[in-house]
């Protein structure tokens, strides 16, 4: 440290003429040069291409080709079911019984048609848009629970909360800051996501799609699919900075996510089927599926008109109780973090 | 002002099985302003845990006493002072996928501090030439060097260097020290540097707080601390000192030889009486000299431990 021999000349700013947001932007310059979010997203963006080349690969007006494979798919599988039949039925002879009664009814096959062959079809947006947006929205939550898990994890691993403590003591202000930024960065990506599915129905319908009008109120309904896909995109993320705050280590976060998801729903759908009602991933399907999710309890043998017991999640409730998972775990850290000796 | 008080300040933690370990045990401690002032200490004797509870990061047991950073009592009153507290405890904290620059200056953005003095902080400490080399690529004393360029970002009036020397070569050894002296006699920094290098102590520092098992044992200028652990011997250097021994003894000082042949007086209260017993008996006096013990030998008899 030759270099060693000079006094700073620099007088930095006095602490309290400092910008109040200047916590904000550096935890938001943080997180855009992360090289995990950096790879994340590109990941994601390549998983987007390949999306768009598989559906215009898929989607599209049969050709004759099509037609001429689907009519030969179909006269194999004709053949082969009448194939079958016939030994059935011969069967059913040698036994003394009637061959409809054994092998049920003898092939029609007139009501084959070879359209239902064909594999490959017009994009049709009406029919996939609450779907697509849903995937993307789920697709864009697993993201977010990998960065907000990480997010904080990192801090921990290396420790790093601990220098920034130095600088801004008032331990609530960083993690809230921490918190918004990943939120603000949640509502960047969800709404990224929703545009990113936009964008591939609209180059689907256009080079593959059905040409058919779109029914009235459908993009009133689709933004508001889309809306609640970005609201459970920020709460995932905030699940996932939450569990990686409280055990202070992202590989153990995504340990405890896998062991929920995996085991522990799965074990509780087993004790009681209804309890399928307050799972995390129940209510988050049921937060932005268009008209909630029906759990129903098919463990209950019922001969009535009415079927079986079921209960319909709604909207509010999926985001009422994905809100209270993430407002209670991340509460806990905070207060933790808050209260915690560091070192 | 001083710039750290620190008065009776407990601090338990709870060890295995739930018993409780005394950290700090009513720990008194007064830095002033201006100046090198060493923190020395054994392993576990409460250097790095005072230095945690100073900066906030632990809470002290309720009730133990008052803590005060520039004025300022902590933790309440940290955030308004701590844009003119610089630190490093322990290892350097960064960010090893960033740079060494990148993560400066994202801690410079947390405070408002200029980017300029991002650069000057590098040059200071002689990283700029790898300055936008990945952190986790730093050897062991360039992590060091980022880190007390990190601590002096803010130009801070309190600097607290924990170990500051770790992992440096001895060229950066030297340079570190010099740095601190520059900076503690600025008139305007206070360096609290805790180190287990009690030659570092005696380098450096203008004033020293020793601490053993959590209570301060000793503390003042370096000088009055060594010669408090001074036992009062001195060396006197005469043309015959076999004979001088016999007279000296015969007074009844306590003689006995040094290893270079001399005279040593133990326990000496007035060394003039030396000087007045040998004259009068012919014995000219050519060197008589107080032996200060250096500080690892005070920190030794001050804290009752021996190696």
């Amino acid at each position: 440290m030759s270099a060693m021999t000079e006094q700073p000349t620099t007088a930095p700013q006095p602490a309290a003429a400092a910008h109040r947001g200047s916590l904000f932007r550096a935890e938001l310059h943080r997180f855009r040069a992360r090289r995990f979010v950096q790879v994340l997203l590109g990941l994601a963006v390549l998983g987007w291409l390949g999306a768009v080349v598989i559906g215009l690969l898929n989607f599209g007006e049969p050709t004759e080709a099509d037609f001429a494979d689907a009519r030969q798919q179909m006269e194999e599988i004709l053949a082969s079911e009448r194939a079958w039949y016939a030994e059935c039925a011969a069967e059913a002879e040698r036994a003394g019984e009637l061959a409809e009664q054994m092998c049920g009814p003898g092939i029609d096959a007139s009501t084959w048609r070879v359209e239902d062959f064909v594999q490959t079809a017009p994009f049709d947006f009406a029919a996939t848009a609450d779907a697509g947006a849903m995937a993307f929205a789920a697709a864009a939550a697993v993201l977010l629970f990998l960065i907000g898990a990480t997010w904080i994890g990192a801090e921990w691993s290396h420790r790093t909360i601990v220098a920034l403590l130095f600088w801004v003591p008032n331990r609530v202000r960083v993690m809230a800051t921490k918190i918004g930024v990943l939120a603000l960065a949640a509502v960047a990506i969800g709404l990224a996501a929703q545009l990113a599915w936009l964008l591939m129905a609209w180059i689907l319908r256009t080079f593959v799609g059905d040409g058919q009008e779109l029914p009235d109120g459908f993009w009133g309904d689709l933004l508001a699919v889309q809306g609640r896909g970005v609201l459970l995109v920020v709460l995932i993320s905030l699940i996932g900075f939450g569990l990686a705050n409280l055990v202070r280590n992202t590989g153990a976060a995504l340990g405890v996510g896998f062991v929920y998801f995996a085991i522990v729903e799965n074990a509780l759908r087993i004790y009681d089927p209804m309890l399928e009602r307050w799972l995390i991933s129940t209510n988050a399907a049921a937060l932005v599926a268009p008209d909630g999710v029906r759990v129903v309890d098919y463990s209950v043998m019922t001969t009535g008109p009415e079927g079986p017991p079921s209960y319909l999640v709604t909207n509010l409730q999926g985001a009422l109780v994905v809100g209270a998972a993430a407002a209670v775990i991340v509460g806990i850290g905070v207060w933790l973090f808050a209260r915690r000796d560091l070192h | 002002m001083p710039a750290v008080e620190m008065v009776g300040v407990s601090k338990t933690y709870r060890g295995r099985g739930g018993q409780p370990l005394k950290a700090l045990d009513g720990l008194d401690m007064v830095v002033g302003s201006g100046g090198v002032h060493g923190l020395l200490g054994p392993n576990g004797s409460g250097k790095t845990t005072s230095i945690r509870a100073l900066l906030g990061l632990v809470g002290v047991d309720g009730g133990s006493g008052t803590m005060k950073v520039l004025d300022q009592p902590v933790p309440s009153g940290l955030p308004g002072v701590i844009g003119d507290v610089g630190a490093m405890v322990e290892t350097p904290l960064f960010f090893p996928g960033f740079s060494g620059r990148r993560n400066l200056r994202l801690l410079a953005e947390t405070a408002g501090v200029p980017s300029a003095r991002v650069e000057e902080c590098l040059e200071l400490v002689d990283l700029r030439e790898r300055a936008d080399d990945r952190f986790k690529g730093y050897s062991l004393g360039m992590k060091q060097r980022l880190g007390i360029a990190a601590a002096l970002l803010k130009a801070p009036r309190l600097l607290i260097l924990d170990e500051p020397s770790n992992g440096l070569d001895p060229a950066g050894i030297r340079d570190v020290r010099e740095l601190i002296r520059r900076l503690g006699s600025d008139g305007r920094t206070t360096v609290l540097v805790s180190s287990h290098l009690l030659a570092e102590i005696q380098q450096v520092c203008d004033s020293v707080t020793i601490l053993a098992r959590g209570r301060r044992v000793a503390s003042g200028p370096v000088a009055e601390v060594l010669s408090r652990a001074g036992t009062g011997d001195v060396r006197v250097v005469v043309p015959d000192p076999a004979a001088a021994a016999a007279v000296l003894s015969a007074a009844g000082f306590s003689v006995s030889p040094t290893p270079d042949g001399q005279v040593l007086v133990h326990g000496a209260p007035a060394p003039g009486q030396i000087t007045r017993v040998l004259a009068e008996h012919g014995h000219y006096v050519e060197e008589l000299v107080r032996v200060t013990p250096d500080l690892e030998s005070a920190f030794l008899a001050i804290t009752g431990e021996r190696a």
